[in-house]
């Protein structure tokens, strides 16, 4: 049930240039920041571990977690639009299945685009002509990020069912990533959904060993993907009648 | 056109676009106490240097997103509502253009103007260095405003253009990520993409010493090469975004 309802949102999905924002955003700051790189290898003298953090430093705090915001956002234009809520909510499948169905599509999107942010990352690095091999953490970084960015779906997706503006929901992730700033300095990171992503990622500190040990990650996450599928499936229960 | 104007208005009502804009001075605020809260010392008395230099960072970073947001909620009750073929039959396009193009202007003037005071009030407040720069405040409240209009002209031809605002808010995005990038290349990179101009017009500079890790700020005069290629964009785009809304079939 759980598939064919997965098949039903990429069949929404269909023809749709959705993707292009995700293939778009890493190859700026991979050039950009690789551009950058080259241009100060004085101060950023620790080859691929530099370059990692202006390949990902900014894109991670501010940007990435937007972009999730869009195509949650776009995920939920489809029920928001035509009374379509009325149509979804009628299928005879249970509720959760319903914003399961979404997370599993933005996750296959955030994993498609951590593979993307590696391959430009080599092959920046290729190109910059930097000594030695690919840092062997890149796996791990890409890998915790791409929890931590499974994490924003969740959440975005809770306020796209909940805000029915396409628009607003992006705002508020826009907001989200800079309050992650504020969540990292204070050393809460772990307890904000928004930060995870960064910390996954070690966008500051790839060489060091991350603000939270890697279970306080996964049991973060845990938690924050757990309350917003409560707090979905009861908004979706309960509020499902309003589709004007 | 003030009826047409008023409507614009009347539409975002409870749109809670006011509230937006709330939430994004607040950051900022909380940003600025954060930031200025704790100097003291040689930091406070470069404190007018650290705002002029920061706060355009801040723009880079948030405006673009804000505006396309705002622009993305003043057109998309259009598309939603199916309605620019039934008022197309009662007003000009070109007056539509114009009303839904001023509405944001005047939200983004005000934002440029609230985050002027908010500099002020910190500047008194904290006791910054030397008198206020009132030609360097002034030049910066004119040029971000002419940053922000630019932006919002850009994307609200993108809003109208696209019902799928998916595009004009990736288009957005992407232009934050690059402004940032552009005020750490070369001063020439930024002046290619109007997002980058939050940068090309900063008074301020800023020398690091990597070996002592001080940091100098220095003014530096008015780019007008800048000034001049970001009325050339504007300009640009107007006559673009406007021909194309009016010959737009719905």
């Amino acid at each position: 049930m759980l598939f064919k309802i997965i098949q039903a949102e990429q069949m929404k999905l269909k023809r749709s240039p959705v993707w292009l924002a995700f293939f778009l955003l890493p190859i700026l700051p991979a050039f950009m920041g690789t551009f950058n790189y080259v241009q100060n290898v004085g101060i950023l003298d620790d080859y691929w571990y530099s370059l990692w953090t202006q390949h990902t430093l900014f894109t991670c705090y501010f940007f990435l977690p937007a972009t999730i915001g869009v195509y949650c956002s776009y995920l939920c234009r489809l029920e928001h639009t035509n009374h379509n809520w009325n149509s979804v909510m009628t299928l005879p499948v249970p509720i959760p299945y319903i914003y399961l169905s979404k997370l599993f599509t933005a996750s296959v999107m955030v994993l498609a685009t951590q593979v993307w942010v590696g391959i430009l990352f080599i092959i920046s690095g290729k190109l910059s002509h930097l000594p030695g091999p690919v840092p062997p953490e890149l796996f791990e970084w890409l890998a915790y990020g791409a929890i931590g960015g499974i994490v924003i779906c969740g959440v975005q997706l809770c306020l796209s069912l909940i805000i029915r503006s396409f628009a607003v929901p992006v705002g508020i992730a826009m907001i989200g990533g800079i309050g992650s700033v504020a969540a990292l300095s204070k050393g809460a990171g772990a307890l904000y959904p928004y930060s995870l992503m960064s910390i996954g990622m070690r966008a500051n500190s790839p060489g060091g060993p991350m603000i939270c040990t890697p279970g306080q990650l996964v049991l973060s996450s845990v938690l924050f993907l757990g309350a917003s599928t409560v707090i979905a499936v009861l908004w979706l229960r309960n509020k499902d009648v309003v589709a004007a | 056109m003030m009826r047409v104007f008023t409507m614009e208005f009347q539409k975002i009502k409870r749109k809670g676009i006011f509230t937006t804009i709330a939430i994004l001075l607040g950051v900022q605020c909380l940003w600025g106490l954060w930031s200025f809260g704790r100097m003291s010392g040689e930091k406070l008395a470069q404190g007018w240097f650290q705002c002029l230099y920061h706060f355009p960072i801040l723009n880079a970073i948030m405006m673009p997103v804000v505006i396309a947001v705002l622009v993305s909620r003043l057109c998309d009750v259009e598309h939603k509502g199916q309605t620019f073929k039934l008022l197309e039959t009662i007003i000009p396009a070109e007056t539509l253009f114009h009303a839904k193009y001023l509405c944001g202007v005047i939200h983004v003037t005000a934002i440029a103007l609230l985050q002027v005071f908010m500099i002020l009030a910190f500047g008194v407040i904290k006791g910054f260095g030397g008198p206020i720069p009132w030609d360097k405040i002034l030049f910066y409240l004119i040029s971000t405003i002419g940053v922000h209009v630019t932006i919002l002209l850009l994307q609200q031809v993108l809003s109208l253009h696209f019902a799928n605002q998916m595009v004009p808010l990736t288009v957005g995005l992407l232009g934050s990520l690059a402004g940032l990038f552009t005020m750490f290349l070369p001063k020439g990179v930024g002046k290619l993409l109007i997002w980058g101009y939050y940068g090309v017009m900063m008074r301020v500079g800023l020398n690091w010493d990597p070996s002592t890790r001080i940091s100098d700020f220095y003014y530096v005069p008015v780019d007008w090469l800048g000034v001049f290629l970001l009325a050339f964009m504007f300009a640009g785009i107007y006559v673009y975004g406007r021909r194309s809304f009016a010959r737009k079939e719905w």
